[in-house]
């Protein structure tokens, strides 16, 4: 999935792409369109306590109601300073983010001058899918340019696929076949005057040509409703895998009509919305009353859709009704939805800092998708705890995979090499948990730290002592700036 | 996915290499009646080594009843008394024709392989015909060998004559042998060898007695390792009773106690040496004296251990306590060990036996037998083992499916009593698995609501569906799938000429 390429990063594409002169343009599209140029400050895992890079870039947006507007979440991660402009108007106006939704990639800003406003128009949204081989115009500033560009493409395709930015998270997605380059990011996709979505993701021109991602209008109203209530709640799931039912035999054992109805729950993630309540083997049949086919797919605005279109669409707090069948018989069952927070841990996260405990020169981290960023992992035991943290429910005893990421070398830890990357299981018998345990074990005086890893030969023991007496040769010999980091 | 056999060596791609320099103006030395009375041969005589020519066939652990195409080894084996010949596991393993070759008059006969240890990657067999090694000189063992000493190594010209290689020993220890994690005496060679051919085993001779055979060779540093003699002469004397018994195993990973803050945490002070038991594995001898995770190993056989797990031989210096377990002694018997734990001295005696390959969960290989399988209208049962992990080529840690690499990897972590791992490796799509085609490898949990825990129970759990339906569930998505029983057994016949399987099962 990481063909995807985010379209924030100005790289250098030379792919020719049908552009048009933006003087043709709708006078309410160019009314409505803003530059947008973010600096962003990216966090850096291998060494946390450092301030990162600083790097520059352009996306779209545009006005909606409210005197609001929209872009890319993307376009403004990790932002330390936003500035808009507009057509028309040289000056560039400062801004912040106002909600920021990383597991759909979108955003709303609001500039700190509302006089910005003057002479612009709130673009309207249409609360439909576009058809299939209709004509879309997109709006944006690929490739950086200073003026506006148009390109033209038709509606190619409907599905769900994976949101790059948080490479955590698929939701409905439309594909056009017009160009959508770095800079497109957060601009409007017009049909008839009104906006029918957000272009957003891509591929790099080796991968696939004349394909470009934007965000249907589902999507983007439905985060305007979730921010009603002032913040952004995340999507909710019913945090469950289901399997397509096909199989005459697996039909008929299941006491199931040959009807091309149903699919199987595979597995029910603990700690999630359906948890307790649907269970592995149940056959769910319809959802809030629409028929699922044995392939898992609802009919809504006209088309076959994955069911979690119908959970897509809901908010934190609401519920879904589903139809299963569980031992031959049919049952009515309620799930009230929330967001399952394990997944989190294989997305991108945004706006945070880095933590760490540094701890006799022993950098301890969560292991998470950020974490990944900046280091390979080559320790069989802890790819593989990684990689089944959900699907085997190791997350249920240990929300936070705590691994020593680094060594920095003194005398107190001149045998610790063999440890690097192992997952801390215990310090001094206290089961750890989380990175805040690691702290709370090292904070408890004792003789000797005993740290435990996962699957390790021996135990790596520290002297109290020894740990004192190096702490703060280590931070100088380092330019360590503070030896923890626990809030995000 | 690499489907060609792999090879064991672990240095270079092959241990391929034959054929050193021929001297010029060296002639091949006579083969003279031999001297009743030979002190100490002045060189090592063609005499003794006959050419050896093996064609393999290896199984194919994901079609587990096709044997892939056969390959043939050279290699050049050592004559000793008996008429037996001395080569590599390697060289013979999986065979499917063996002959003997005899360098100056290309006369051959077919060959039987009479006894086989891949954990010490040594073989012998016989020819069938019995007058065939009749002129042969057999070849006496080295009995030691120290660092410094210079060894030929014997390679044959493909005119019949002997090209000689001078190499010299740099390090005796003990080193992993091909097959997986087993630790055995080697000595290592720095030796300038020319491959031009293959070479499974190559001999080594020192003052014309053999001191080793050749296990692998790196030609860009040079250096060879050798199954030495002390080995080799504990292969001889184990083959000698049957049953064979292999080198015998403690079954104790350990880890050095280097670390000073670790001592004294572990109250190892001053000369108190020994190494840390890091894990012991189920079934083992040590496991059946109680040794534990956590117990500091000091002595074994009367020898305190070092730091590192080394102790001081005789006749070779400091090398790995393993020798004495595996080499210095027969099976059967008992060795004193002492260990430390919690901060008291124990004494155990160690029982002296050879890990039994088929208790573990995931035997680490697998040679001259078919795999073994099970298929149920199409959907392949099989039982994990590294030899099918390792179908994803060289880099099957991370290539194969993880799940099934974790559990072969991680296996002592697992109960004693979990059996073997039963998975569903592929299914072969026919009507009645309709929608099951893309599952796989998935490890199984159970078969109409028995345990799977080897591949026998699978054959006995079929013989009872439920309601007509045979259910088979697995330890991860999609958890569970149905087929129907009677069309099972009514396509059974149509699916096996379908997929042209020769047969249903192997167990």
């Amino acid at each position: 999935m990481r063909r995807l390429s985010s379209c924030f990063a100005l790289l250098a594409f030379v792919t020719a792409i049908a552009c048009q002169s933006a003087q043709g343009a709708p006078d309410e599209v160019r009314r409505s369109l803003v530059r947008i140029q973010a600096v962003a400050q990216n966090p850096d895992y291998a060494v946390p306590w450092n301030t990162g890079q600083v790097i520059q870039g352009v996306g779209a947006g545009f006005v909606i109601e409210g005197n609001r507007i929209m872009t890319n979440a993307h376009v403004v991660s990790n932002a330390r300073f936003i500035a808009l402009t507009k057509e028309g108007d040289p000056n560039p106006y400062p801004a912040k983010v106002l909600h920021i939704a990383h597991d759909c990639d979108l955003a709303i800003l609001e500039p700190i001058n509302p006089a910005f406003f003057d002479g612009m128009t709130a673009l309207p949204f249409r609360d439909a899918l576009p058809a299939i081989e209709s004509t879309v115009m997109v709006y944006g500033y690929p490739i950086g340019g200073e003026r506006l560009s148009v390109t033209r493409g038709i509606v190619s395709r409907i599905d769900f696929q994976e949101y790059s930015h948080s490479g955590a998270d698929a939701h409905l997605v439309i594909q056009i076949d017009a160009a959508i380059n770095p800079g497109n990011s957060g601009g409007p996709v017009m049909q008839d005057g009104k906006v029918v979505g957000v272009a957003f993701q891509g591929y790099s021109g080796d991968v696939a040509q004349s394909t470009g991602y934007m965000i249907p209008t589902s999507v983007a109203l439905r985060f305007l409703r979730d921010i009603e209530d002032g913040q952004y709640d995340n999507y909710v799931d019913l945090a469950l895998t289901y399997y397509p039912l096909f199989n005459p035999a697996a039909r008929a054992a299941l006491g199931l009509q040959q009807d091309g109805l149903g699919v199987m729950v595979g597995t029910v993630f603990g700690g999630g919305s359906a948890d307790g309540i649907v269970k592995s083997g149940d056959v769910i049949v319809a959802l809030d009353g629409n028929p699922v086919a044995s392939d898992g797919t609802v009919k809504m605005d006209g088309s076959d859709l994955a069911m979690s279109e119908i959970v897509e669409r809901k908010f934190k707090g609401e519920k879904v009704d589903l139809k299963v069948i569980r031992d031959g018989q049919p049952l009515d069952l309620t799930v009230a939805l929330n967001e399952p927070f394990p997944f989190t841990l294989y997305a991108n996260a945004y706006d945070v800092r880095p933590r760490y405990v540094l701890f006799a020169g022993l950098l301890f981290q969560p292991l998470d998708q950020n974490f990944l960023s900046s280091a390979r992992i080559e320790n069989q035991r802890t790819r593989y705890y990684f990689d089944h943290f959900l699907a085997d429910n190791l997350y249920k005893e240990r929300p936070e995979i705590v691994i020593l990421s680094n060594i920095l070398s003194d005398p107190v830890n001149a045998y610790a090499a063999e440890f690097r990357q192992g997952i801390v299981d215990t310090i001094n018998g206290e089961s750890i948990k989380k990175l805040d345990d690691v702290a709370a074990a090292f904070a408890k005086p004792a003789e000797y730290y005993v740290i435990e890893f996962l699957g390790a030969s021996r135990p790596l023991v520290l002297e109290a002592e020894a740990v004192t007496a190096s702490r703060d040769r280590i931070l100088t010999r380092y330019g360590v700036r503070a030896d923890a980091n626990l809030k995000p | 996915m690499n489907r060609r056999p792999l090879p064991f060596a672990l240095i270079t791609a092959l241990p391929v290499l034959v054929a050193g320099l021929l001297h010029a103006g060296t002639t091949p030395p006579p083969t003279p009646t031999p001297e009743p009375v030979v002190e100490k041969p002045a060189g090592p005589s063609t005499a003794s080594i006959v050419r050896v020519n093996s064609t393999n066939q290896a199984f194919n652990f994901t079609r587990p009843w096709v044997k892939r195409p056969p390959y043939t080894r050279r290699g050049i084996g050592v004559i000793l008394e008996g008429g037996r010949v001395l080569v590599t596991s390697e060289l013979v393993g999986n065979q499917s024709y063996v002959e003997l070759e005899n360098p100056v008059t290309f006369e051959k006969s077919t060959a039987d392989v009479v006894r086989v240890d891949y954990e010490a990657n040594l073989a012998l067999i016989k020819p069938q015909d019995d007058a065939f090694l009749a002129s042969a000189i057999a070849a006496t063992l080295a009995p030691t060998a120290a660092v410094g000493d210079t060894i030929e190594i014997l390679q044959i010209e493909p005119n019949g004559s002997a090209a000689r290689t001078p190499g010299v020993i740099t390090t005796i220890s003990v080193a992993n042998y091909p097959a997986d994690g087993i630790g055995l005496l080697t000595y290592k060679l720095s030796v300038p060898l020319q491959f031009r051919d293959n070479s499974f085993t190559v001999p080594a001779f020192l003052d014309g007695q053999l001191a080793g055979i050749l296990m692998r060779y790196d030609a860009r540093s040079q250096t060879a390792e050798l199954i030495p003699s002390p080995v080799i002469s504990a292969f001889l004397e184990r083959a000698k009773t049957e049953p064979y018994q292999s080198f015998p195993r403690a079954g104790i990973a350990f880890s050095p106690t280097r670390d000073p803050q670790f001592r004294r945490y572990l109250g190892m002070n001053g000369e108190k040496n020994g190494v840390y038991v890091a894990s012991v594995q189920h079934g083992s001898a040590a496991a059946k004296i109680g040794v534990k995770k956590g117990d500091v190993l000091l002595e074994v056989g009367g020898f305190p251990l070092d730091q590192d797990g080394n102790y001081e031989n005789p006749q070779f210096g400091k090398i790995p306590f393993g020798h004495i377990i595996a080499t210095e002694n027969l099976p059967g018997g008992t060795l004193p060990i002492k260990i430390l734990r919690d901060g008291e001295l124990l004494d155990f005696d160690l029982p002296l036996e050879p890990r039994d390959p088929t208790a573990v969960i995931s035997e680490s290989f697998i040679m001259d037998r078919q795999p073994r399988y099970y298929v149920l209208g199409g959907i392949i049962f099989q039982e994990l083992s590294r030899p099918f992990l390792r179908e994803w080529g060289s880099d099957w840690k991370s290539e194969a499916p993880q799940r099934l690499v974790f559990l072969d990897e991680f296996q002592d972590e697992l109960p004693p009593n979990r059996g073997k791992i039963v998975f569903l490796n592929q299914v072969l799509p026919a009507d009645l698995t309709l929608g099951y085609e893309q599952i796989g490898p998935i490890v199984v949990e159970r078969i109409n609501d028995r345990p799977i825990r080897r591949l026998e129970d699978v054959a006995e759990a079929v013989k009872s569906p439920i309601d007509g339906f045979h259910k088979i569930e697995f330890d991860s998505d999609p958890k569970v799938i149905f087929l129907d029983a009677s069309l099972v057994e009514a396509t059974a016949d149509e699916l096996r000429q379908a997929y042209d399987l020769p047969a249903l099962n192997n167990l």
